[in-house]
């Protein structure tokens, strides 16, 4: 089994996918790094100080005035309401929620990419993982070695996941390096509390807890990697089905995106959280926004996603295992 | 070659059929595959050539009957079976971003028991020492060929199954493939499976062949055989009518419109005898040819009229 | 080319991140669900960030707006208000750096204004702050409207006699964390000036306004601020779409009142 996974990693590097997520992963840091610089230099400029507390207050305030506002709707105005709360709270315990520095920009771009953008790097893997074998034309040498197809399909599953490790990683590293020219590398120990639990529109904050930054970013990176696991192996079955790569990304592609769509609007449509797509922003339950259905908590959306997955799963062995090649 | 060694069976096809859909497109097939022997296998487009040697491999699953290499049962123990043996499926298609070296090393990895000396072995064998390290994407259509044939050598497999294996060479390639072939299965002792829409080819270079249409086997045996079933002798002789009627007293006889009388071919004796009588009857033979046919002209005969493309 | 060594590597290497990854995700799951997460015990407050602050705070002139959505500028399509018009000024009349905190809120009344006051981070801002403005009082007055259809002196008589009492609160809230800090209170001008029975409304106006001032004048530092003159004349041309609010050049002129007084200050 070894020597197979060995192998699937040769034709991964070979490849040069990872490469290309790298770079594209590399350059999206680099722009987000320094929009977020622009905007961090512009709240200065406006309210011509560094400190933390008067920003937050200052944001308070604004959210406030715009809950004011009586063309919002109502689940906007719910979310802005849990914000506040939440920001009031760190004031209040005289925390800063955005110590500046490489982690505290990490711990905000892993939030915002669990959703689309990591498992879309992972999809531009996953998807190609069966189906180029069979475009390529290889699958046919491949599927007449001395090993059984079930061995096979394992061993490229064991380099996804191998592979989806690696990304979230150099995801990690990159935004750590990169973002670190600018806002230096210290921040590791501040603290972050987490624990939020919204319920029925309001903030509940009797269960929260105060962890260390690091230990906040390796929770919110496992769940990350969590995510990515499931979107992967969806997209790997997806690759066992269809044909051609583009197909299966279109496809995955088009799920994902539907997902960041439905999230905001399917708070009346009960049943959509039983898709996988409304729970991919898995890290939201950490921070503590309210959740885009009423009722979902972070072990229903991970179990939701497991159950996902494991069919995914037995469905791409299945097929697999059965499929005529021509 | 000993006559013992011929008869050592190392594929073994019975009853083979599959069905897509509602349709049956392989309607029982069998045949087997003898020790040191090359197997033509030939049937024109749509026969269901590539579906049966997709189900030798095990890249489709035949609806019944069993295939049986060096004795595994294909569907049963399915990696015995496939440790015996080699293939090239229609081209040879490699991982073009990895060099030859690393595609063979890649097959090794899948093998009991390969090593770099094997490797070396196989790679001197087809030739391609100068270009193993260069990727695969610049290699000529001939040069995968090679690195395909070295693939399917690599695990020392005692059948090799070749789709079109000369499709797309130069005539000096298909040559040297040809020479390749005969020399697997002569010295190597392997059993060689060709499947070819090239007639010369099946004829220059396979010992048995089979010949099938609309997923049925027509006839398999010995091509030299087949072909002496269709032997003729062709002969010119004035006067024509003289001539033909002595030679009808012994067998059938045809005369074509050019005035050619075609007779069936006898042993040497019995011709010598025929011609004797000719002469001495004041018939003059003014031409004598044994005509053997090509198989193009034995399916034609065989399949009655289909032709193979 | 891809040595077998890199493959190795790269296998063993992913490997332990999986491992890594997952013990993440283990903890993320046994601190939400298993919620053995100890409950938060404030810890570790940066001590450096308070010092930090007060270093800033000596060389920083800090601004705070305090009131309604007069001081948040609603109305002013270049989104600054009169408190933004003012900072800009300034900023370009000195080389001092100028903060500003503007936790103006649509809409609020001295009531609530008495309550935000109160809070500890407001109060933290207060104490350091340089210079006051305020708005207030125009909601307590007009209500969204219902003043003006529902005439009744005697309401709004009810209305100025709590609104004096909330804004005396606000006022001596204020001094009780900083007695330094200059306090300017802007008044209100009238914007139904040009409608019908202008002639009651903007007596009512004169008569807050007046006790305002009154209620002002019983604090040291205090300035009022008029504003009912500059509105006087072509109200229309100050006035915001909404016939209520001032437009930019509205904001413009309550600024450059706003900045004489205080270039005269210092």
């Amino acid at each position: 089994m070894i020597n197979l996974v060995f192998n699937e990693i040769t034709k991964l590097l070979g490849k040069r996918r990872l490469l290309v997520v790298t770079l594209i992963m590399a350059m999206l840091m680099a722009v987000f790094t320094y929009a977020q610089a622009k905007e961090i230099e512009r709240t200065r400029e406006r309210l011509g100080t560094e400190d933390w507390r008067t920003t937050l207050q200052q944001q308070i305030i604004d959210t406030q005035n715009r809950l004011g506002s009586t063309r919002i709707s109502d689940e906007w105005r719910q979310t802005l309401q849990i914000r506040i709360a939440q920001q009031q709270y760190y004031l209040d315990n005289d925390i800063n929620p955005a110590e500046p520095g490489a982690p505290t920009f990490l711990r905000g771009f892993i939030e915002n990419s669990v959703q689309l953008l990591l498992p879309l790097m992972v999809m531009v893997i996953a998807a190609d993982l069966v189906s180029s074998e069979k475009s390529l034309g290889t699958i046919k040498l491949l599927l007449t070695r001395p090993v059984k197809r079930w061995r096979i399909l394992l061993s490229k599953y064991i380099t996804l996941i191998l592979a989806v490790s690696f990304i979230i990683f150099i995801f990690g590293l990159l935004g750590y390096l990169i973002s670190g020219l600018v806002f230096g590398y210290k921040g590791w120990m501040a603290p972050v509390i987490s624990g939020f639990v919204v319920q029925g529109g309001e903030l509940d904050t009797a269960s929260t807890f105060i962890i260390p930054q690091w230990q906040y970013l390796l929770m919110a990176f496992g769940l990350a990697w969590f995510v990515s696991i499931v979107v992967g192996t969806l997209s790997f079955l997806l690759s066992v089905l269809v044909r051609s790569t583009a197909a299966g990304m279109g496809i995955m592609l088009a799920a994902l995106i539907s997902g960041t769509i439905l999230s905001n609007m399917v708070s009346s449509w009960e049943a959509a959280k039983y898709l996988f797509m409304v729970n991919l922003n898995i890290t939201s339950y950490l921070t503590g926004q309210s959740p885009p259905i009423e009722g979902m908590t972070l072990g229903f959306s991970v179990t939701i996603l497991t159950i996902w997955a494991a069919v995914a799963l037995f469905l791409s062995f299945f097929v697999f295992t059965r499929q005529d090649v021509y | 070659m000993n006559n013992n060694m011929n008869k050592e069976i190392t594929l073994s096809v019975q009853g083979l059929r599959k069905t897509i859909g509602k349709k049956e497109i392989i309607h029982g097939i069998d045949f087997e595959l003898h020790r040191g022997e090359v197997f033509g296998f030939l049937g024109p487009n749509g026969a269901g050539k590539t579906t049966t040697i997709r189900m030798l491999v095990g890249l489709i699953q035949p609806t019944a009957g069993t295939i049986e290499i060096c004795g595994y049962d294909l569907k049963k123990n399915f990696t015995e079976a496939m440790e015996n043996l080699g293939c090239i499926v229609e081209n040879p298609e490699l991982y073009p971003y990895l060099s030859g070296w690393e595609n063979l090393q890649l097959f090794a990895n899948m093998l009991p028991k390969i090593g770099i000396e094997r490797m070396n072995e196989v790679v001197e064998l087809v030739g391609l020492q100068q270009r193993i390290n260069d990727k695969v994407q610049t290699y000529s259509l001939g040069m995968r060929q090679r690195l395909g044939i070295a693939q399917a050598l690599l695990g020392r497999p005692k059948v090799l199954i070749l789709d079109e294996p000369t499709n797309g060479l130069d005539p000096s390639g298909i040559r040297e493939m040809r020479q390749f072939i005969r020399f697997l299965a002569e010295q190597e002792g392997l059993s060689v499976f060709v499947s070819s829409h090239l007639l010369s080819e099946i004829q220059l270079m396979c010992d048995r062949v089979a010949i099938i249409s609309k997923g049925q086997v027509l006839q398999v045996g010995e091509v030299r055989e087949l072909l002496g079933q269709q032997e003729r002798l062709l002969w010119k002789l004035s006067p024509l009518e003289k001539g033909t009627a002595i030679l009808e007293k012994h067998t059938e006889v045809t005369v074509t419109e050019e005035g050619q009388v075609i007779t069936a071919y006898v042993d040497g004796h019995q011709t010598g005898l025929w011609i004797q009588q000719l002469v001495e009857a004041g018939v003059m033979v003014q031409e004598m040819n044994r005509q053997v046919p090509t198989l193009e002209d034995l399916f034609l005969h065989i399949t009655g009229g289909e032709t193979i493309d | 080319m891809v040595k077998v060594r890199q493959v190795q590597a790269f296998a063993l290497f992913a490997a332990v991140l999986s491992i890594f990854w997952f013990i993440g995700l283990l903890l993320t799951m046994q601190g939400y669900i298993g919620s053995t997460m100890p409950v938060m015990t404030p810890i570790a407050i940066d001590e450096h960030s308070k010092e930090e602050k007060s270093a800033i705070q000596k060389d920083t002139l800090a601004v705070l707006a305090l009131g309604d959505s007069l001081t948040r500028g609603t109305g002013d399509s270049t989104g600054k208000g009169y408190v933004g018009h003012l900072i800009d000024d300034l900023r370009q009349g000195s080389d001092q750096n100028v903060s500003i905190h503007n936790l103006a809120i649509n809409g609020q009344r001295s009531d609530q204004l008495a309550q935000q006051i109160q809070q500890a981070d407001v109060q933290r801002t207060i104490q350091g702050a340089d210079l006051i403005v305020l708005t207030i009082g125009g909601n307590d007055l007009f209500r969204r409207g219902e003043t003006l259809l529902n005439f009744d002196m005697n309401a709004i008589d009810g209305y100025r006699e709590a609104y004096i009492q909330n804004l005396n609160f606000i006022l001596s809230e204020i001094r009780k964390h900083n007695n330094e800090a200059t306090i300017f209170y802007l008044g209100l001008y009238n914007p139904f000036i040009n409608l019908g029975d202008s002639e009651t409304t903007s007596k009512v106006i004169r008569e807050w306004n007046y006790e305002s001032a009154e209620a002002l004048a019983l604090y040291d530092h205090t300035v009022f601020v008029p504003t009912f003159d500059l509105f006087q004349l072509n109200v229309n041309q100050y006035l915001y779409s909404d016939q209520f609010h001032p437009n930019s050049e509205g904001y413009r002129i309550m600024a450059d009142r706003l900045t004489s007084l205080l270039t005269n200050a210092r």
